[in-house]
């Protein structure tokens, strides 16, 4: 039987149309190099982080996991907090199939709800796949975190009340992150906010299938992310969770989960799994499947009517979670 | 593999940037895209807001270029890129920016998503109608209180009422429903009215025309012809009748009438001077002036309600009496089939 995708919503199909010459949906890891070159992290990188000024912006170096290399936060405070006392932190993991990017990519959503909601913004600069391998990215965004709660008052900000957010790889570090955190008794999180995450390497989904050749992150690509991260234990029997959450047997004793995910992309099938087994387990996560949305549509094109919607959805959770709504 | 692209904001002004246009609006016309997502793709490919007005079909959007609607703008400027949706209509789409010179782009921009915009409408809408007010399936939609709220608040939009404008619906004899804009705190002069007998409905919300309409319909019941065998008000606002409106409950349309409106009919037909004196004797302050708005002498009046008495059976000098004679009058219109 002929595998027939959902079709993208009409405005999402039309940006891709303007995309498609930057981003194409297949990747191979002999093209790494070049698509790292390419203009599209530089272009996120011009993000105004001071949200005009709103924020006082440093990078700040900190140390990594015992024996490795230090790494690098970005942390974004509020210049002028409406609200008296620590603040809350979101703790960012940036996106970009675990092979590109930095702290930079991704932060717009961020800063929205740390604008909106007073809080500080934590970006975490981790070692990138195939050059370091798992547990290297992992490790590095543990450790970030550490700090982060240790120093929680040197930076305004309240270790209680720590939410962690990625999109992409970034969301599935995310995922792993909260893992890790429960399972060496780390840092307490209020919430994980995985969007669109990546979060199972046997990338064999009905979704993974349907959508190949399609929209800007497909089963080729996403093959090379995990191999890069993986080698070739990709796919196969011991794969560890803290690498791809899906992986994981226990979903119980996780903080509440914010998932979303578009009806049209390679991730679908593994959120609105993931998803499942917390429920399954006992736990809390509110799920968001947006119809006819492709790989990180919402910050594509963010002027879409969904990718509003979807943008409205995660600020409202975010709120709520902080005990504003 | 997130937001790396960099964000659909504005296209590059070089020679790509017509082809991806012209790409992007095929593509929302293939997936039938609606208005709002066309409007948008003009704004945001253009980077300034973008507004769709057809009057004739009673549409206006307006998209900035962050994506959002918002409606209400600055009046259109003459210096704004524009385009037309109908051949030899006026400008229907514009980009709201005063260019310095003419750009190719927006030209493209303009042209594609007038295209794709015109399909949408034909789609739709159909043909324009002239006006709102000759769109009568718009009215009877908001007239309907059985119809769902929201259904009423998007016939309200096609015609172009804002949600908070006070209105007044119209009966009239001929059963097409009317609505009146403006003179929301003083009942509307003549002027301002339709020909022939009518009920005016109070100013209410646009959504609660339905309630305003009630009314009305009530009021027009009241209405007589202004002839000599049907005196009356030829206009009748339902605010200005208070507690006599209850009759209109008790008396039924085209069923037999009460004994004092049979009464009256009767002696109508033994003295055709009838009605138009005793409407008289009820709708002036003295007997001196209803002999003078029926044109006849005092003592003319004084004979003729004289007979008029011996005729109905009951005395129409006092004031008890005229109270009877001014309900008869009152439910014979009423009874009107």
């Amino acid at each position: 039987m002929p595998l027939v995708p959902p079709p993208f919503d009409p405005e999402l199909a039309a940006a891709l149309e303007l995309i498609k010459d930057t981003v194409s949906p297949g990747l191979t890891l002999d093209e790494i190099d070049a698509f790292r070159e390419s203009t599209g992290v530089d272009t996120m990188a011009q993000l105004d982080l001071t949200a005009d000024g709103h924020f006082d912006v440093e990078d700040r170096t900190v140390p990594g996991a015992a024996g490795d290399p230090e790494i690098s936060l970005l942390i974004c405070r509020p210049k002028a907090p409406r609200t008296p006392g620590p603040l809350p932190v979101v703790y960012h993991v940036h996106g970009g199939g675990m092979i590109i990017g930095n702290n930079r990519v991704g932060m717009s959503g961020p800063l929205e709800w740390a604008k909106e909601l007073d809080a500080v913004v934590v970006s975490v600069e981790y070692r990138l796949a195939p050059e370091h391998p798992h547990p290297a990215p992992i490790e590095d965004v543990y450790a970030g975190l550490l700090w982060t709660a240790g120093h929680a008052e040197e930076i305004g900000a309240d270790a209680d009340r720590v939410l962690i957010v990625g999109g992409s790889a970034g969301g599935g570090l995310c995922a792993s992150l909260a893992l890790l955190a429960r399972d060496r008794g780390g840092p307490r999180l209020l919430g994980q906010v995985l969007l669109c995450p990546m979060l199972d390497d046997r990338n064999d989904t009905p979704s993974a299938r349907q959508m190949a050749g399609l929209g800007v992150w497909d089963r080729t690509a996403n093959e090379t992310g995990w191999t890069a991260l993986l080698g070739d234990r990709r796919g196969g029997p011991d794969v560890s969770p803290y690498a791809a959450a899906a992986r994981a047997e226990d979903l119980s004793g996780l903080p509440p989960a914010f998932l979303d995910v578009g009806s049209a992309e390679t991730f679908r099938d593994e959120v609105v799994a993931y998803a499942s087994r917390i429920w399954q387990a006992g736990g809390v996560a509110e799920l968001h499947v947006w119809p006819g949305g492709f790989h990180g549509f919402d910050g594509f094109a963010p002027q879409a009517a969904v990718s509003r919607a979807s943008r409205a959805a995660q600020t409202e959770w975010v709120r709520r979670v902080l005990g504003q709504g | 593999m997130r937001e790396l692209a960099g964000r659909l904001t504005a296209v590059d002004p070089d020679a790509g940037a017509a082809v991806q246009v012209i790409s992007y609006f095929d593509r929302l016309t293939e997936s039938r895209a609606g208005l709002e997502s066309l409007v948008r793709g003009a704004a945001v490919l253009a980077g300034c807001p973008a507004r769709l007005v057809d009057t004739g079909r009673g549409v206006r959007v307006r998209v900035g270029p962050d994506g959002v609607r918002v409606d209400d703008g600055p009046p259109a400027d003459a210096g704004w890129p524009a385009a037309v949706l109908e051949p030899g209509g006026g400008p229907a789409l514009w980009l709201e920016r005063t260019a310095s010179g003419p750009s190719v782009v927006d030209a493209v921009i303009l042209e594609r998503a007038a295209a794709a915009i015109r399909l949408v409408l034909d789609r739709t809408r159909g043909r324009a109608p002239l006006s709102p007010a000759d769109d009568p399936a718009l009215l009877e939609t908001l007239l309907d209180a059985t119809v769902p709220e929201p259904t009423r608040a998007h016939a309200a939009r096609r015609l172009r009422a804002a949600p908070g404008t006070l209105v007044r619906a119209l009966a009239s004899a001929d059963g097409r429903p009317r609505v009146l804009l403006g003179h929301p705190d003083a009942p509307p002069p003549e002027t301002a009215l339709p020909p022939g007998r009518l009920g005016v409905g109070p100013a209410v919300a646009v959504l609660d025309l339905p309630r305003s309409w009630a009314d009305a319909r009530t009021a027009l019941r009241f209405t007589a012809d202004g002839t000599a065998q049907d005196p009356g008000p030829r206009v009748v606002h339902a605010e200005e009748l208070g507690g006599v409106a209850l009759l209109a409950g008790l008396v039924a349309p085209g069923e037999r009438p009460p004994p004092d409106v049979r009464a009256l009919e009767a002696a109508a037909t033994a003295a055709p001077w009838l009605m138009a004196t005793l409407h008289a004797v009820v709708s002036t302050t003295s007997q001196r002036a209803a002999a003078a708005a029926v044109n006849v002498h005092h003592s003319t009046l004084q004979d003729r309600l004289t007979h008029a008495e011996q005729l109905l059976g009951w005395p129409l000098r006092t004031p008890e009496g005229r109270l009877r004679l001014h309900l008869a009058l009152t439910m014979r219109h009423l009874a009107r089939p």
